[in-house]
């Protein structure tokens, strides 16, 4: 009889186990197709980066080949990575670096303070402040973008560095997300600190700003794409070489009569790798931010 | 070092006051404890001493000087927070030294101060770690390490043992004055625990809803507790009251039953009569009881009895053999009786 009873649980076990076994089976197959579906194009990118004729690049897409190269060569990479001359993308990836460098820097500066007066300060008037800044989060860019156009082209800044940069150094998606990270921390922290006697200022370089790691991580991922990706406002703002961004200069590459895929795909992954090293290096506290708000609410 | 004086100090939220003239000296040196229940006003009053809260009416002066509208950094005061408050990103050391390397000392003085406070609290090995590899009473002593090594005239201490478990908490309340034995700096601590207050205090203020209700030495206030709040806030357990009046060589309470009180005290008015657990005993010639409950702690035994249909705590230091149910004769030591009127004010 316990043989008999024994024999049954051990069935049910067994088949507990392939149920499992068989869902396990299923989520690697979804994460597989997914993974698949995301990564997929941006290998095609790599591959065809790596092909020297752009007429075959042309006939490879919608088929297999098209993530397959026989004979690779950085020939394309040699072409675009000129800092002068009339295929200067080296130099428009380094106009780009220095934009994301310049706008990440003064805005996790510009945006921390103001969150951090918005969330500790003395200043008269914050709930109104915070509201009108959560307000002027819900505006599209794009829609304030020609007033924009017409100040600074009055104001003479065209075609220069800082007027890719200093426009969107203060944002209020970040100002709120700073707001947010430095209110929930304790008030004690803030007290301790006036009675050591330290000054506002103190207060959040010494004591704010560096427990609030995975905020300025968070925002330097999200602001250094965000920069990155411009394209609409370098188009308005920029005529020239002199502080065009890789983003607007690969579009030259699509002309009317011809389109370089071989150079437009070698432009484009020397384009990827700066924002993805961001993403790599940032990414341990990035996770971590996100999933504190998730449990902190 | 210096004196504190809490002169008429008023303070309310818009059209809510929380404290309501509340006068007060601390003398040079002295240990003071502000004691009460949640919300009476003790925290608030510390934080409006700290500079932390405005004052809304009255003088806070230290050491002479009126502190009213000086910053919290130039009233040359220290606190220690109730949730320790250390900086998370600096070493024991650092945050120890915060506070100098804001005034502008020398490396080699912070050192050497940081160093000194160090010894003081035996934090020497600990100084080059992080306050989360610390434990609870390691942290707290870094909190103090903080205020003393900046040699302030006042400590100010909020709750600072509520985080720490019961048998850490006696602990660091040995060391705490300890501490102030050996540095005689003024202190004023503030607790919601009446032993706390009791065993570390040169002289306790009891507070309630935002007024003092009495001021005194432990002892002062254990033996004669002003009015029937801190008779019952003083002492655990707490001091049993009767409601009654005062009848033939007795007092009887209004559920009829009878207890004995000196002819002295029949002409004072007392509609409550007040007797600590301790100073009523198990005795022939008492008053007929029933023991409810028997907690015996090893030093002492509690004991619940029914007065009639009253509830009578008993702190027995013999150990007497007590069951449920079982009936006793309790008596008061007369020389201890506490009346008070039906105001609840002391009468005797």
């Amino acid at each position: 009889m316990s043989d008999l009873v024994l024999s049954a649980t051990q069935m049910e076990v067994k088949r507990e186990r392939s149920a499992i076994g068989s869902l396990r089976l299923v989520q690697t197959a979804c994460i597989l197709v997914i993974a698949l579906v995301i990564v997929s194009p941006l290998f095609m990118l790599l591959v065809a980066s790596l092909k020297d004729d752009r007429f075959q690049i042309l006939a490879d897409m919608g088929s297999f080949r098209a993530f397959w190269v026989s004979n690779p060569t950085l020939s394309n990479f040699a072409e675009v990575g000129n800092l002068s001359g009339e295929l200067a993308y080296g130099r428009y990836l380094l106009n780009s670096l220095f934009i994301l460098a310049c706008t990440v820097g003064f805005g996790l500066i510009v945006n921390s303070m103001a969150g951090f007066v918005l969330a500790w300060g003395s200043l008269r008037g914050r709930a109104l402040i915070l509201s009108v800044v959560i307000a002027l989060y819900v505006i599209p860019q794009e829609s304030i973008i020609m007033p924009l156009v017409i100040m600074v082209s009055r104001a003479g800044m065209t075609d220069t560095f800082a007027v890719q940069i200093v426009p969107w150094v203060a944002s209020p998606l970040y100002i709120f997300l700073f707001y947010q990270f430095f209110a929930q921390l304790p008030k004690e922290l803030f007290e301790a600190a006036e009675m050591d006697g330290a000054s506002v200022f103190r207060i959040y370089r010494s004591i704010f700003l560096p427990l609030s790691l995975p905020a300025l991580a968070t925002v330097s991922i999200l602001m250094g794409i965000e920069a990155w990706n411009q394209y609409l406002w370098p188009i308005l703002v920029t005529q020239t070489d002199y502080a065009r961004p890789i983003a607007v200069a690969i579009a030259t590459f699509f002309g009317q009569d011809s389109i370089y895929w071989d150079r437009a795909m070698a432009a484009s992954v020397l384009m990827m790798i700066p924002i993805l090293a961001l993403y790599l290096a940032f990414q341990r506290w990035f996770v971590s931010s996100f999933v504190g708000s998730a449990v902190k609410g | 070092m210096a004196s504190v004086t809490i002169q008429q100090v008023r303070k309310q939220y818009g059209a809510v006051p929380v404290i309501h003239g509340v006068s007060m000296d601390i003398e040079d040196g002295e240990f003071v404890t502000l004691v009460g229940p949640s919300g009476c006003g003790k925290s608030t009053l510390l934080r409006m001493l700290a500079g932390l809260e405005d004052i809304s009416g009255g003088e806070i002066r230290i050491g002479g000087r009126v502190v009213n509208d000086v910053a919290p950094k130039e009233r040359d005061i220290a606190m220690v927070f109730q949730s320790y408050a250390l900086y998370p990103h600096m070493t024991v050391a650092e945050n120890m030294g915060f506070a100098l390397k804001l005034k502008g000392e020398g490396k080699a003085a912070i050192e050497k101060r940081v160093r000194e406070a160090a010894d003081i609290l035996a934090l020497g090995p600990l100084l080059d770690r992080l306050p989360k590899q610390l434990s609870g009473g390691q942290r707290q002593r870094v909190a103090m390490g903080r205020a003393i090594v900046r040699h302030p005239q006042v400590f100010l201490f909020d709750e600072p043992l509520s985080n720490l478990d019961a048998k850490l908490r006696v602990t660091m309340r040995a060391e705490i004055k300890d501490l102030h034995q050996r540095l005689k700096t003024t202190t004023v601590y503030v607790t919601h625990d009446q032993i706390e207050a009791m065993t570390m205090a040169d002289r306790i203020v009891v507070m309630r809803g935002g007024n003092v209700e009495q001021i005194g030495k432990p002892l002062e206030l254990y033996d004669r507790p002003a009015n029937t709040f801190v008779a019952t806030f003083i002492g655990s357990p707490a001091m049993n009251l009767f409601e009654g009046s005062p009848a033939d060589e007795g007092f009887v309470t209004r559920d009829g039953v009878f207890l004995p009180m000196p002819g002295d005290y029949q002409g004072a008015a007392a509609a409550i009569y007040g007797i600590r657990p301790e100073h009523l005993v198990i005795a022939e010639s008492g008053v007929p009881a029933t023991v409810v409950v028997v907690e015996p702690t090893g030093s002492e035994t509690h004991v619940l009895v029914k007065l009639g249909p009253s509830d009578a705590n008993l702190v027995l230091r013999d150990r007497i053999d007590l069951e449920p149910g079982q009936p006793v004769r309790v008596a008061p030591d007369l020389a201890k009786l506490h009346l008070f009127s039906a105001q609840g004010t002391r009468v005797n």
